[in-house]
């Protein structure tokens, strides 16, 4: 009985310390944003009254509709175009049966743990001679073809009734007609997951982007984020204002696609 | 409604064959039913006749044309599948217009369709519903229904029944039944219940190996198979086998494990030579209380069903007999039990497991 007391005690103490290390941060920043960055360096944890000064210097330094603009385009271009190229691939991967599907496969997910900064000097030769360099579509090519999102295709097209294709097929569908029009809207939640994911990743993107763009008018928020923080005397209430506008879309769009998307993790097919 | 002809068809998957050569001919409005062990080769058969599946080797003609390589929506045919295979996305009415949708038939022409499969199936109050939201029946109907609505000239059914309970299943059986006379087409339908192979086929095909057993009428198998794997496969509880050998005189069967009782040949069987080892063949519900033939044996189970009894029991421990009998209430496991037969009953198989006729 004691013991039972004891062991909740400790779950809940430990969940209580892990909502606190995930939370703080976050809350740090939305306060942040309200308050002088004087302030913020002395450790103010409440709400300030510096919000609106916050937003006029931020607006004074960057333009905040252009570098919003370009980041949208390029994450939901990336997310558009990856999740075409990828899904397809998932999906062929685990339908089509061949004698070198699984070696093929097996040499993506090597691929796998080859890290970015590998890639990033030859890649960004490619990109140069392609004469693709400080565009948009420099960015987004080279993350199109997701192995980890052609990994998670294959996976959930596993819970995808041979059945239902056959179906299709006596009713006169075509392979490609097959994808468009059974596969692809039976399996919502696996997109709505994969889209979250997606569009965060090519959101929050640093590395690459600030590889490839050069110029002030291509920026994306998070180039733009990081040079603040590198100004001089850096504003730590402005930096924290645009991590706070930053964070927002991703945050819509979890929040709009919550239910597929833990579903879509769950992997279930309805 | 189609007839159709296959002629020495095969399929090999890699290296393996698992279907071994089958000719059958199915007349048009027909109803045809595939039975035989999990993994004999119906569903992959049936799926050769749907296209979904290539063929290897032969021919395939459904109504007069040659179908080998013809696209799966072009063959004149419809399939209901064991899991229904309804599409998640889409509302019952959806689909069932699908095939008609892509196959651009005008949206007033498809409702109609729909509209009339609806009535047949009496779905009319469930067309708004995603699959989903159906029980297992009504999701059955909605199948059969975008089956229909296809307006094929052979209906193809993979185990269609073996998801639903034992009350539901009795009711499609019927309902299945009532359809194929409605609609008078051909159907093909696999299953692996005796029951429903009994009760709704014209035709039933016992397939055994990739191969066809024996094809027949469902009282032409019970009654008159031609082999042991038919004998044994139609008919619940199962025929039993009894070991024998033609006696000295070539016109008796002796029973050695059963006293040496012996059995005299039915006058239109062939003789075979005396001292060759046979099968006799006797279903349970063959023993009657005033045959001419005994087997002295002692009761080692019962299972009372109400109307009949069926007593599993054994000469000296040897191989379990069942007989089905009435007014034997009051028999109880241990007890002495005379099982009585007529020799005309009986089947008899050579030691290859072909029927001696
Ligand atoms: N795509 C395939 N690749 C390889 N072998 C297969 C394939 N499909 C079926 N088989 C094999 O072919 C044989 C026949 O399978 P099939 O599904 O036709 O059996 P079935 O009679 O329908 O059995 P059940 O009653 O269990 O449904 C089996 O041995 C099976 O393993
Ligand atoms: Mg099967």
């Amino acid at each position: 009985m004691n013991f039972m007391i004891v062991r909740r005690a400790a779950v809940y103490l430990s969940l209580s310390i892990a909502t606190f290390i995930s939370i703080f941060p976050f809350y740090w920043m939305v306060v942040g944003a309200t308050n002088e960055s004087r302030d913020i360096v002395t450790g103010k944890s409440t709400i300030g009254t510096n919000l609106v000064a916050n937003f006029q210097n931020l607006l004074a330094q960057v333009d905040l509709a252009q570098v919003f603009w370009n980041s949208a385009v390029v994450a939901i271009a990336a997310t558009v175009l990856t999740l075409a190229v990828s899904s397809l691939a998932g999906y062929g991967f685990e339908i089509f049966r061949s004698r070198v599907r699984e070696r093929i496969f097996q040499i993506l997910l090597l691929l796998l743990s080859i890290p970015f900064a590998a890639l990033m000097v030859p890649l960004f030769v490619m990109i140069s001679r392609a004469h693709l360099s400080n565009t948009f579509t420099a960015v987004i090519l080279p993350t199109v073809a997701s192995i980890f999102i052609i990994f998670y295709f294959r996976q959930a097209t596993k819970a995808f009734p041979g059945e239902l294709r056959d179906a299709a097929r006596v009713d006169g569908l075509k392979e490609w007609q097959i994808f468009l029009y059974v596969y692809l809207p039976s399996m919502r939640s696996t997109y709505a997951a994969a889209t979250i994911i997606v569009f965060m990743t090519s959101w929050n993107n640093y590395l690459w982007p600030l590889i490839v763009l050069q110029t002030e008018d291509k920026k994306t928020i998070t180039l733009v984020i990081s040079s603040l923080t590198s100004a001089y005397t850096p504003d730590f209430g402005v930096i924290l204002l645009s991590t706070v506008l930053a964070t927002l879309p991703t945050l819509i769009i979890f929040f709009v696609l919550q239910r597929q998307f833990v579903q879509g993790m769950l992997g279930s097919v309805k | 409604m189609s007839g159709l002809k296959l002629r020495g068809v095969r399929k090999s998957f890699g290296s393996v064959e698992v279907i071994r050569g089958i000719d059958l001919d199915i007349e048009p409005n027909e109803f045809v039913v595939f039975v035989g062990p999990s993994g004999c080769g119906k569903s992959t058969l049936l799926r050769m006749i749907a296209g979904l599946e290539g063929i290897t080797e032969g021919e395939l003609d459904i109504g007069g044309t040659r179908m080998n390589d013809v696209d799966p929506s072009k063959r004149g045919i419809a399939m209901v599948f064991q899991t229904y295979a309804l599409y998640p996305h889409m509302s019952v009415r959806q689909n069932m217009g699908f095939a008609l949708k892509f196959a651009g038939v005008a949206k007033d022409e498809i409702d109609r369709q729909v509209d009339e499969a609806a009535r047949i199936l009496e779905l009319a109050p469930l067309m708004h519903r995603r699959p989903g939201e159906l029980s297992g029946g009504q999701r059955q109907r909605v199948a059969i229904g975008r089956a229909i609505v296809r307006h094929p000239e052979v209906f193809l059914f993979d185990e269609p029944l073996s998801n639903l309970d034992a009350e539901l299943r009795v009711h499609m059986r019927i309902e299945i039944a009532r359809l194929h006379k409605e609609l008078a087409t051909t159907i093909i339908y696999v299953t692996h219940d005796q029951v429903e192979a009994m009760t709704l086929a014209d035709k039933i095909v016992v397939m055994r190996d990739g191969s066809v057993a024996q094809v027949g009428s469902p009282l032409t198998l019970y009654d008159d198979p031609d082999n042991l794997f038919v004998a044994g496969f139609i008919g619940s509880p199962k025929m039993n086998f009894l070991k024998g050998v033609v006696a000295e005189s070539g016109a008796d069967v002796r029973l050695p494990e059963y006293g040496d009782q012996i059995i005299p040949l039915h006058d239109s069987v062939a003789r075979p030579a005396a001292g060759t080892d046979v099968t006799v063949g006797i279903r349970p519900e063959q023993f009657e209380p005033d045959g001419r033939t005994k087997l002295d044996l002692k009761i080692e189970m019962i299972e009372h069903l109400g109307g009949e009894t069926y007593v599993y029991a054994s000469h000296n421990d040897g191989e379990v007999i069942t007989v089905a009998a009435r007014d034997a209430r009051a028999v109880k496991p241990g007890q002495n039990f005379v099982a009585r037969f007529n020799p005309t009953s009986v089947l008899l198989f050579g030691t290859d497991g072909n029927r001696i006729r």
